[in-house]
């Protein structure tokens, strides 16, 4: 629907701008950049900075352009010295509350508040600093880190928590001086409800809420000559990393990547599309199964451990739904640690696997206490040196750690030459490449299922229908005369939509997709800042050229995949499978 | 928390409080205070907080802030009798940092360095010795309230006397927190 248009007056010229929108909105339409900080597109707009300030004629006081909406004939200026000195005292009164941390701080050269200091000609300390105590940091959650002395108190992460992922986590506690961002009872994120998206330190301004580093652990095992080190990289890594290194949005850099890495030390570059594929296979035959067999029905995915923790805690019930598939993450660490190590005459305790993923959740799944698949099958098979233990997967780091990993060594990141995956966990299908866009999973598992179920070969193996950015995606194929509906969703707030017709017994699906981050994967919370949904579309397109680009596009034809059903699982679901591929899950309080 | 002296309050109370504010503007509030009040030594239980979350559908983090928020509301059992100390610049600059010293050491608590404002109770549950940021009284500072009656121009000896005469009083009365 159109708008109506008004005119409004910016600086002195006449614009048509639309109705009912903000004056800082009006201003970006027409090409005019009021600075803002608290305000963020679809976020928060708390009018806390009062950074966008601008004179309206009629008005004696300056007006915060984020929150306050366009009239017609409105005379505007965007620029005046009082205007200019009132923002520059309002960004100096915040950082007077704000530690001078930047040489040690993970966001320096990526902080809207430093950015804005530095704009904003900031160059003395006029007030003194009004944070007299240091807060302590909230180091409780397995993936990430919260500081409340760089808070600025912009409410974004509130309201992500609380709109995009109904999770509501966080909230503010105290008041006035003594305000801060917290969780229930202060006991910290790792005691709370948090699903650990990471989607709250994609939109902070500042890094008051950072990934929890495990790069110090990794450099000393890639060091040490008694340590493997096997590195896997996930679908949205390829169309992120590239920006993250200063290359355009979305830039696929598959073999630049994969260079990269391998500069860094790593033993072997392998990739999780390679268990993208396998998950495919043991998700596909387990709705088969299902379906066959009445189980539970609709079966929902199982790779997004944001996803899994929200519905352990917010409805268990619904447990009984999610395919019993580990991610492919956890899938990758299981078989590295197995038959990987057998294949290569490796002792799996020296076996380090470190995977590199678009997520912050994904340090808490490595960390979840059920996921030492491999130290079991060892275990039985007695050939265990050292009884205590050890993880499938030892490290998750984000795509924002792997970057400064590259940063470290000094690595000209645009420069570096192609190269290819190291095998046998190395090949995948453009069916795995998918996984890292809303709705890949789902029509990956399609190619799959519809080709096993009917004995035929699909004439077009894109779906379209579950593509794209729309919240909640529906589709409905027709397989041997049986119309089967599938829907997909993204974000927690569209999983939740999805669940609760599934506890009223209305849901219509059969399978359902869920990734908890806005956009899937490519918009994950370990990606690249900023991500906007502009940025999402354009690693959209990236990863679906790439699976245009991987020539087979089809989970079951991996050949690979073929070859380690042959020699190692026999059979999807089988009881190898079993034991290292599947999972399961449990109710967590709220 | 001194959860010896937790009592278990039936849901069924919890229950008739949120039903006669359903529906209201402010009801949060109002369930909050109540349950407050009906709890003995005046506070909110976390069995209660998560009793409200859930049937009232507001997520937990909600309403540690709104308990937060308010200085009326209390997390840990309130003493039988509560001194409050006024911190404000007023009273601060006569004297209410001895006032506080004073009365600390006498009822036996250990003050540590926080932020905000403060509550302290002690082991008896005798008295707890509270903190506010200012009364707006500061003509009469420097200020004291004690059980919500508030004293004026507040010394050490008069604080003695009151603690003393409350300390001896047999039967405490129950009373809301200023
Ligand atoms: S949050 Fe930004 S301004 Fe603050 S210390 Fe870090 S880089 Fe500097
Ligand atoms: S990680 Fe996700 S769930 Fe946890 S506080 Fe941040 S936005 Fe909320
Ligand atoms: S933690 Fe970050 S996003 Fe949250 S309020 Fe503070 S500055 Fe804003
Ligand atoms: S951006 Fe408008 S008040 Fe912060």
């Amino acid at each position: 629907m159109m708008r109506k248009k008004i005119n409004i007056i910016i600086d002195g010229k006449d614009y048509l701008v639309d109705e009912g929108t903000t004056i800082l909105n009006a201003c970006k339409e027409v090409g005019i950049n009021i600075p803002h900080l608290c305000y963020m597109e679809d976020v928060s707009s708390n009018a806390s900075c009062a950074i966008c300030c601008i004179e309206v004629k009629g008005s004696k006081k300056l007006v915060r352009s984020c929150s306050y909406s366009v009239w017609a004939d409105m005379e505007i200026t965007t620029n005046s010295e009082r205007i200019r000195k009132a923002r520059k005292t309002n960004l100096e009164l915040i950082l007077a509350n704000h530690p001078d941390d930047c040489l040690k701080c993970d966001r320096n050269q990526n902080c809207e508040l430093q950015k804005l200091a530095w704009e904003l000609g900031v160059r003395e300390q006029h007030y003194a600093k009004t944070r007299t105590k240091i807060l302590p940091l909230d180091t409780s959650s397995p993936s990430l880190i919260r500081d409340p002395n760089k808070c600025i108190l912009c409410n974004r992460c509130i309201s992500v928590c609380s709109e995009v992922q109904t999770v509501n986590a966080i909230d503010v506690t105290g008041r006035g001086l003594h305000s801060r961002v917290t969780t229930f009872m202060d006991r910290g994120l790792g005691s709370s409800v948090c699903t650990n998206c990471g989607q709250c330190s994609l939109v902070c301004p500042t890094g008051a809420i950072v990934e929890k580093s495990d790069i110090s652990s990794i450099w000393r095992d890639i060091y040490d000559p008694d340590i493997f080190t096997v590195i896997q990289t996930a679908p949205a890594i390829r169309i992120g990393i590239g920006e993250a290194m200063g290359m355009e949005s979305g830039a696929l850099v598959t073999g630049k990547m994969v260079a990269g890495i391998r500069k860094l030390g790593f033993d072997r570059v392998f990739d999780t599309q390679f268990t993208a594929d396998l998950t495919i296979m043991e998700e596909g035959h387990e709705l088969i199964k299902r379906i066959s067999t009445g189980g539970t029905l609709p079966m929902i995915t199982s790779c997004s451990p944001g996803w899994i923790k929200f519905i352990e805690h917010f409805f268990p019930q619904q447990l009984a739904n999610i395919s019993t598939c580990k991610s492919p993450q956890q899938m990758f660490g299981a078989l590295a640690k197995t038959w990987y190590a057998e294949q290569a005459g490796l002792d799996p305790e020296k076996i380090r696997v470190i995977s590199v993923m678009p997520c912050t959740a994904k340090k808490y799944e490595a960390e979840r206490p059920e996921m030492n698949s491999a130290f079991h099958y060892w275990k039985e098979r007695k050939k265990l040196k050292n009884r205590s233990g050890f993880p499938d997967v030892d490290y998750a780091l984000t795509t924002r750690e792997l970057a400064r990993m590259f940063r470290e060594t000094g690595l000209d990141f645009a420069g570096l030459p192609e190269e290819e995956f190291d095998n046998p966990l190395g090949k995948s299908t453009g069916a795995a490449v998918i996984f890292g866009a809303t709705g890949g999973v789902m029509e990956a598992a399609l190619r799959t299922a519809y080709e096993v179920l009917t004995g035929t070969t699909l004439d077009k193996v894109e779906f379209a229908d579950v593509r794209g950015m729309e919240g909640i995606k529906e589709a409905e194929i027709d397989i041997k005369g049986k119309p089967v509906r599938v829907a997909v969703a993204h974000t927690l707030k569209n999983a939740r939509k999805l669940l609760d017709e599934i506890k009223e017994g209305k849901s219509p699906y059969a399978f359902i997709e869920v990734m908890a981050c806005p956009g899937g994967c490519l918009g994950g919370g370990g990606q690249p800042i900023p991500t906007t949904w502009e940025i999402r579309k354009k690693r959209a397109e990236s990863i679906y050229r790439e699976d245009i680009n991987l020539g087979i596009r089809k989970s079951h034809e991996n050949p690979e995949i073929q070859a380690l059903y042959r020699d190692f699982l026999i059979k999807p679901l089988g009881e190898i499978s079993h034991h290292l591929l599947h999972t399961s899950y449990s109710q967590k309080s709220v | 928390m001194k959860s010896s002296k937790v009592q278990q309050i039936d849901n069924s109370l919890y229950d008739s409080i949120i039903a006669g504010y359903r529906g209201k503007p402010g009801d949060l509030l109002s369930v909050l205070e109540d349950i407050q009040t009906a709890t003995p030594h005046s506070y909110l239980t976390e069995p209660a907080i998560r009793y409200v979350a859930e049937k009232m559908k507001v997520p937990l983090s909600r309403i540690y802030s709104v308990i937060t928020f308010y200085s009326f509301f209390n997390l840990n059992p309130q003493g039988d009798h509560t001194v409050t100390v006024c911190r404000g610049t007023a009273c601060h600059t006569r004297g209410s940092r001895a006032l506080l010293a004073d009365i600390m050491i006498k009822l036996g608590l250990n003050e540590e360095e926080t932020g905000g404002e403060t509550s302290y109770t002690t082991d008896d549950m005798r008295f707890t010795v509270r903190t506010v940021a200012c009364f707006g009284q500061c003509a009469l500072a420097p200020v004291i309230a004690v059980d919500g009656v508030i004293f004026s121009h507040m010394t050490s000896e008069k604080l003695e006397a009151i603690i003393k005469k409350l300390s001896s009083a047999k039967k405490p009365v129950r009373r809301r927190n200023p």
